[in-house]
């Protein structure tokens, strides 16, 4: 995708992208997005649980989540920051930089991601609004470089290893 | 979380083609290093050195039977290497499904209350 919803360019090999459609009204996909009170009721897989949440929605602000396992132990924090908020568009943040823009120390977050969600209102299968949503994860090139299917972009890795990877599978 | 350490050496491993071949040839079967080292125009001692580094990263591991030694694949370091970007995926895919039944909760209650 690069067009005026994301313009700029991602690379299929490193990124994720993910289009959904959902029959709510944009402002809800929003505020699920950018509330507390709702994020921590939906962001983290389970049986994993987000504990707490901060938000401060505007560049540089914080993004702050807190996650728990599913034997009670609490992991440490996210502390991202907000690089983009335009209200029901476009919600860009990273995990490299924390708020104020001051980059993390990444030592111990190996791979560093910034991530999108491009909203859309789009019409419904009952004819009300609905919204199409893309979810965008930026990885480095370092994350894509640990990644099967990265390794066309380590050169030559080639027909025989992809053969080799699928044997491995079967293994 | 997500378990990704030490893979560095694999792919510093994998950059170089003569060690990729020798993946390559081990795919199907365990070989002789004399079988190993055949298709390559190299001195033996070089050749040998490209098998220890994939020894030490543990893509392969090598036994010596009598005067022989041969070396076989671990498919297992190979799996760690391509596991990582599949499992970002699979975490955002379940975020996205918890936040679309999340929606539809909310919506139910707008609905009722008229508000969010």
């Amino acid at each position: 995708m690069s067009n005026n919803n994301f313009p700029w360019t991602l690379n299929p090999k490193l990124d994720l992208v993910l289009e959904r459609v959902v029959d709510v009204p944009v402002h809800m996909v929003w505020k699920a997005w950018t509330d507390p009170k709702h994020l921590v009721k939906w962001f983290t897989p389970r049986p994993w649980k987000t504990v707490e949440c901060k938000i401060d929605l505007r560049p540089g602000g914080q993004f702050y989540t807190v996650m728990q396992s599913p034997e009670g132990e609490t992991q440490p924090p996210g502390n991202g920051c907000y690089l983009e908020v335009i209200e029901n568009q476009r919600l860009v943040w990273t995990g490299a930089l924390g708020p104020g823009f001051r980059p993390n120390d990444t030592s111990e977050a190996p791979f560093l991601f910034t991530a999108a969600i491009v909203l859309e209102e789009v019409k419904g299968s009952d004819g009300k609004p609905a919204t199409k949503y893309t979810a965008i994860a930026m990885h480095s090139e370092e994350a894509g470089c640990k990644t099967h299917s990265d390794m066309g972009f380590h050169e030559g890795w080639g027909a025989a290893l992809d053969q080799l990877v699928e044997l491995a599978k079967t293994w | 979380m997500l378990e990704h350490g030490g893979m560095d050496g694999v792919f510093k491993a994998l950059a170089d083609p003569t060690r990729r071949a020798v993946i390559a040839q081990l795919s199907c079967r365990r070989r002789a290093v004399s079988e190993l080292a055949q298709p390559f125009d190299m001195a033996l001692p070089s050749f040998v050195q490209h098998l220890k580094v994939l020894e030490r990263c543990g893509l392969v591991r090598s036994e010596k039977v009598g005067r022989v030694r041969s070396y076989e694949l671990v498919p297992k370091r190979l799996r760690e290497a391509e596991s990582w970007l599949c499992e970002q995926r699979q975490m955002w895919e379940q975020r996205l499904d918890q936040l679309d039944a999340y929606l539809e909760e909310l919506k139910a209650t707008e609905d009722q209350e008229g508000t969010l």
